[in-house]
């Protein structure tokens, strides 16, 4: 008997195998350097390991692989989602890493004991937090990149469990209000355990759909590689009840990462309760990698069933645009609001997933990394309006702020414009690319209804920037904190970007343009 | 007729079990039945048993780590098995591949250890 | 290899199994089953007596030659004994665990190699019952399995000792299993094989490592001696596994009254003592047959050729499996039980790490040999030094903390917790025992040599 060994481009999969390096240091540092510096080594190592996985992924621009027996696909949207999952990362780490704003930092270093309890008293005085937050971080953002590069649908499922997972954790961390910490963290759990099921049972029905179109003498075994379930669908046999059934449970698994409705339900709960930081990290990465990883599933492997799933995935886009856009309305809690600005959101993705042509690729990939620093640099302002509880985030609490502290309700007041999609922000020129790409491929419904949305959305933002500027401060605004060196250089880098994406897009524009071709 | 090489341990299997039932069964038959109040209650030191919740009460969080830590490595162990087996056709690159493996797990038991999870008190 | 290839050629392989007619299987089963229920009856009373010789007291010796039908005799007595079923139990679940741990213990029999090729009723067969290519894992399957009847018996029975050792014994035995299912890896590693008759036959083909050193002596092939840390590794997990002393933890006595089997009676106890008596030989043919070179008859007897062929085997077999017994009795008789945590430490501190380190050696060792490039060689060897060089370095240091002031521990104590008496406080000596040691006093005077007096003196003296 002899084995064929897999043949792995390591130079191709440098920056994955880096970010696991970094990880697995990270969790030996936890174990043998002295609490005292352990937090400074942490945040030194993620960002250092990030910065050179950067690099790696620079030079490696060019490369255009299928590796690891065919487990990893190194092409061009794979290298761009990558990068701006490594460039988003870094603005998170940063915002993880603040530890200025809190005596010990916004994490708690046991996150499982009773609320209210007497050691929970005593946790909360403690000094130091768990830093345990930097290998679970760079373990998730391990799992984001393998997600997005996964060529078939067993790793991409580990993928999933591996990027899923620490975020279960790093939900619980919060050090306030650690009761709506932790029943987010379990609710997250729940949820997404539900959702990892279905997307391994909408494998297995792939693997069965394939098998059984390929039955025939002298030719392979089904298989779950994005090569083999293509050429099956596109081979159209009368049967197609397997394929149908797979491809709707894992995109339902996928969705559930991206919060499109109806599989949302989870977001508005959990971006509340989960750190600040952490809700950032989320609502930036995970977004880039549930919809890379979306973005392969159709067009690599489900290509041949593109006219039968565009119909129900474009009512799912619909639906998760109005949900998002019209209960963002009725929020009366920051974190509450922008998560369902992000449901919106994830729906104008998927008008860009459903475009069909090229052009939806480049898109979509460019509202990812648009929309991550945005929204990252939305959550670095709300770490800093605090008072004595930790961070004000009730709407009505943020009246007046503009009067308090121009700069940073300026700041927010900017963000928020691009959220909405005003001209000479980042926002406009990524709606534009997507809702362009779908004409192009022929979705004007999808485009109509994203147009309509995106006007009731504008509500929501624009009554913030009214209650900042236009009320008068009361005994109960709180102040905005001095950002520490971190936050700051988070904000300043994602509101930057936010202003330079939308004067000068086209760089950005051509690179995710010719990214934006997959190899199968 | 021949049978499958797993049909004698079915076999042994049922026979086994055959003999059990038929034990526990008889055992009721076979023994008196004296009725005592006090025989029927929960065998311990005082005069009173200590009351147990329905479902078998909670017990120490240490045994629920044990059995995760336990999770993880009978994990690793049915990866080495069949690495294990065909461990000369794998060769250099079996090798290799296992290090990093089992230095991966290494990793993870070293901070478990470091954080004293496999302290038992 | 002394050894004819006729004589080998009885050596059966996967390839002679599944051909039995069905009632060859049937009489090999209900063999199998027999002699599960006799090592049981004479297990227990081989026990008793070995443990009673070194004691130096007789043992059961009163019904049957020997005393050898005492354990049937307890047997029967048991059957007609009230079957006893507690007010707080779990009736379904406290009904089938016993016989879960039965059949699990059992069915691990069916892929044990007794002896080679026999001819049964005109029939070439292998002595066993069944093989096949992961037999290995069907034992160890078992053995996991049997896991839940102990479990279980305890949770159900709804006490208090039985759930604090059905939990310990579950805790324990996964534990050691870790340990057990690591040492046989080097084992599969080395036989290329996981079926139970293969591995036999690889340790009689690696007899041949002969000429060491110039000399022309015989080192037999067992896995004992060429993968000595895993044997040691395996006998030691397998005492845990099946919670013999001094790793009877689950039903320590003085802990925990009888642990998981404290509400069980009649025949319901017999089981869980039948099945944990086939454990014990199950785990000793478990390590005849993986590490002792199985029915093949060991070295000066296997000069003579027609030593391991036909019913011999099992000669072989049984006197390797009782020899393993009596360590398992030996070890009941001398050592003390430890400490939970101890043994807890011992397992997952002290046999994991060194069965990884050492399946890693093998592994490394085994490439070393085969690999011809110097490149790849220095590669390992220097590896191999950068992480012993790292684990040197990363070594926890042993140095112990100093204490901890007295009165700093009693600082950090958590608001609200109990008072605390006094640091100082000398409790004055009461005058009962000052009085029972003044009664005591003049008997030693009186009754003991002049030099005895004198160490009571200084004793109290110091007190």
């Amino acid at each position: 008997m002899t084995i064929k060994f897999p043949d792995i481009d390591y130079a191709a999969i440098a920056p994955l195998l880096i970010m696991f390096g970094v990880a697995a240091l990270g969790v030996l540092v936890e174990a043998f350097v002295p609490k005292r510096a352990r937090h400074l080594t942490q945040l030194v190592l993620a960002l250092a390991g990030l910065v050179a996985a950067l690099v790696v992924l620079v030079t490696q621009a060019e490369t255009r692989v299928v590796t690891a027996g065919g487990a990893i696909a190194v092409d061009g949207p794979a290298l761009f989602l990558q990068g701006s999952i490594i460039v988003l990362a870094i603005m998170a780490v940063l915002l993880i890493g603040e530890r200025s704003l809190e005596k010990g930092g916004p994490f708690v270093a046991q996150a499982a004991i009773t609320v209210g309890s007497e050691d929970d008293r005593r946790q909360a005085a403690r000094a130091d937090g768990a830093t345990e937050v930097y290998p679970l971080a760079t373990f998730a953002i391990f799992g984001m990149m393998l997600f997005v590069s996964a060529n078939d649908l067993l790793t991409m499922f580990i993928a999933l469990e591996v990027l899923s997972l620490p975020l279960y954790l790093m939900c619980a961390l919060a050090r306030r209000r650690r009761l709506v910490s932790q029943e987010a963290a379990l609710k997250y759990f729940m949820l997404g355990a539900y959702a990892s099921a279905f997307f391994l049972f909408g494998v297995a029905l792939v693997y069965g759909f394939t098998a059984s179109v390929q039955a025939a003498p002298g030719r392979m075994a089904g298989g779950v590689d994005f090569a083999t379930i293509h050429a099956a669908a596109t081979q159209s046999p009368a049967n197609r009840a397997l394929l149908f059934g797979g491809l709707a449970m894992i995109a339902i698994g996928l969705l559930f990462k991206a919060a499109a409705a109806p599989f949302h339900v989870w977001t508005p709960d959990v971006y509340q309760g989960a750190p600040t930081a952490v809700t950032g990290f989320m609502a930036a990465c995970t977004k880039v990698a549930a919809f890379g990883a979306l973005l392969r599933v159709l067009y690599v492997a489900f290509d041949g069933a593109r006219w039968d799933f565009t119909p129900v995935l474009g009512a799912i886009a619909i639906l998760t645009m109005l949900v998002g856009a019209v209960l963002s309305v009725t929020q009366t809690d920051l974190k509450r609001l922008l998560a369902y600005s992000s449901i919106a959101n994830a729906g104008y993705l998927l008008v860009g997933v459903l475009a069909g042509v090229r052009e939806g690729i480049s898109s979509t990939m460019f509202y990812l990394v648009a929309y991550g620093f945005t929204v990252i640099a939305a959550f670095a302002v709300v770490t800093l309006v605090r008072d004595a509880d930790g961070e004000a985030t009730h709407l009505s609490r943020w009246a007046g702020l503009g009067r308090r502290s121009p700069v940073f309700a300026g700041v927010f007041t900017f963000i928020l414009l691009a959220f909405a999609g005003i001209p000479l922000t980042s926002g406009f020129i990524s709606k534009f690319a997507v809702f362009g790409a779908a004409l192009d491929g022929g979705q004007t419904w999808l485009v109509i209804a994203g147009v309509i949305t995106s006007m009731v959305l504008a509500f929501p933002y624009l009554r913030v920037v009214v209650m900042m500027w236009l009320s008068e401060p009361g005994e109960s605004t709180p102040t905005i904190a001095v950002p520490g060196a971190l936050t700051a250089a988070a904000l300043v880098i994602g509101v930057a970007a936010t202003l330079v994406l939308g004067v000068a897009p086209a760089p950005l524009l051509n690179l995710s343009d010719t990214a934006g071709q997959f190899i199968r | 007729m021949t049978l499958s090489p797993y049909a004698p341990i079915v076999g042994l299997f049922a026979l086994a079990a055959f003999f059990a039932l038929f034990s526990v069964a008889s055992a009721r038959i076979a023994g008196p039945r004296r009725y005592n109040r006090a025989k029927l209650d929960a065998y311990e030191c005082g005069i009173e048993p200590s009351p147990q919740p329905v479902g078998g009460g909670r017990f120490p969080i240490k045994f629920y780590l044990t059995a995760m830590l336990f999770i993880v490595f009978d994990i690793e162990i049915i990866f080495l098995y069949p690495w294990a087996v065909s461990f000369d056709q794998l060769g250099l690159f079996g090798f290799v591949e296992m290090v990093m493996f089992i230095g991966t797990v290494f990793i993870a038991y070293a901070y478990v250890w470091r954080r004293g999870g496999l302290d038992w008190d | 290899m002394t050894t004819p290839a006729v004589y080998l050629a009885q050596d059966p392989t996967l390839a002679d199994f599944g051909h039995d007619p069905w009632w060859i299987s049937l009489i090999k089963v209900v063999a199998a089953f027999v002699f599960a229920v006799l090592a049981t009856l004479l297990g227990v009373w081989f026990e008793r007596r070995v443990v009673g010789f070194m004691q130096v007291r007789p043992g059961p010796n009163q019904v049957g030659p020997f005393g050898l039908l005492q354990t049937l005799a307890d047997g029967l007595k048991m059957a007609f004994k009230e079957d006893i079923l507690p007010k707080g139990a779990d009736k379904v679940v406290y009904f089938f665990a016993p016989t879960i741990s039965v059949i699990c213990a059992v069915t691990a029999l069916a892929v044990i190699p007794f002896g080679p090729m026999v001819s049964m009723f005109g029939h070439q067969t292998p002595l066993q019952v069944t093989d096949v290519s992961v037999a290995v894992l069907v034992i160890l399957a078992a053995s996991s399995m049997g896991i839940y009847g102990i479990v279980l018996g305890g949770w159900a029975s709804g006490s208090t000792y039985p759930l604090l050792g059905g939990l310990r014994s579950s805790a324990q035995m996964i534990s050691y299993e870790v340990a057990m299912g690591l040492s046989i890896v080097a084992v599969f590693m080395t036989a290329g094989t996981m079926s139970t008759s293969g591995i036999v036959a690889a340790q009689a083909g690696s007899d041949r490592s002969a000429s060491l050193g110039g000399f022309e002596f015989f080192a037999p092939g067992w896995y004992a001696i060429l993968l000595l840390p895993s044997f040691i590794i395996y006998f030691i997990s397998a005492v845990g596994e099946t919670n013999r002393a001094p790793f009877d933890l689950p039903e320590a006595e003085s802990e925990l009254v009888a642990g998981f089997m404290t509400e069980y009676s009649s025949l319901k106890f017999a089981l869980f003592m039948l099945a944990e008596y086939v454990n014990m030989v199950t785990v000793s043919a478990v390590a005849t047959t993986l590490f002792l070179g199985g029915w093949r008859a060991p070295w000066p007897i296997s000069i003579w050729d027609g030593a391991n062929s036909g019913w011999f085997g099992l000669i072989w077999f049984f006197a390797k499996v009782i020899l393993l017994v009596f360590v398992f009795v030996w070890l009941r008789g001398t050592l003390p039980r430890l400490r939970y945590d101890q043994f807890m430490r011992l397992g997952w501190r002290v046999l994991l790490p060194i069965n990884l380190v050492w399946i890693l050696a093998l592994a490394g060792i085994r490439v070393l040999q085969k690999e011809n490039s110097d490149a790849v060689r220095w590669g390992i060897i220097g590896g191999a030094l950068l992480v012993i060089l790292l684990i040197t370095l990363a070594w926890p240091d042993r140095r112990k903390q100093p204490p901890r002031p007295l009165q700093e521990q009693v600082n950090a104590r958590p608001q609200g917790s109990f008072p605390l008496p006094p640091m100082d406080l000398v409790v004055p000596p009461s005058p009962r025992a000052r009085r029972g040691v003044a009664q005591r006093q003049p008997a030693n005077v009186g009754g003991g040599a002049p030099d005895v007096v004198d160490t009571t003196s200084t004793e109290e003296k110091e007190d």
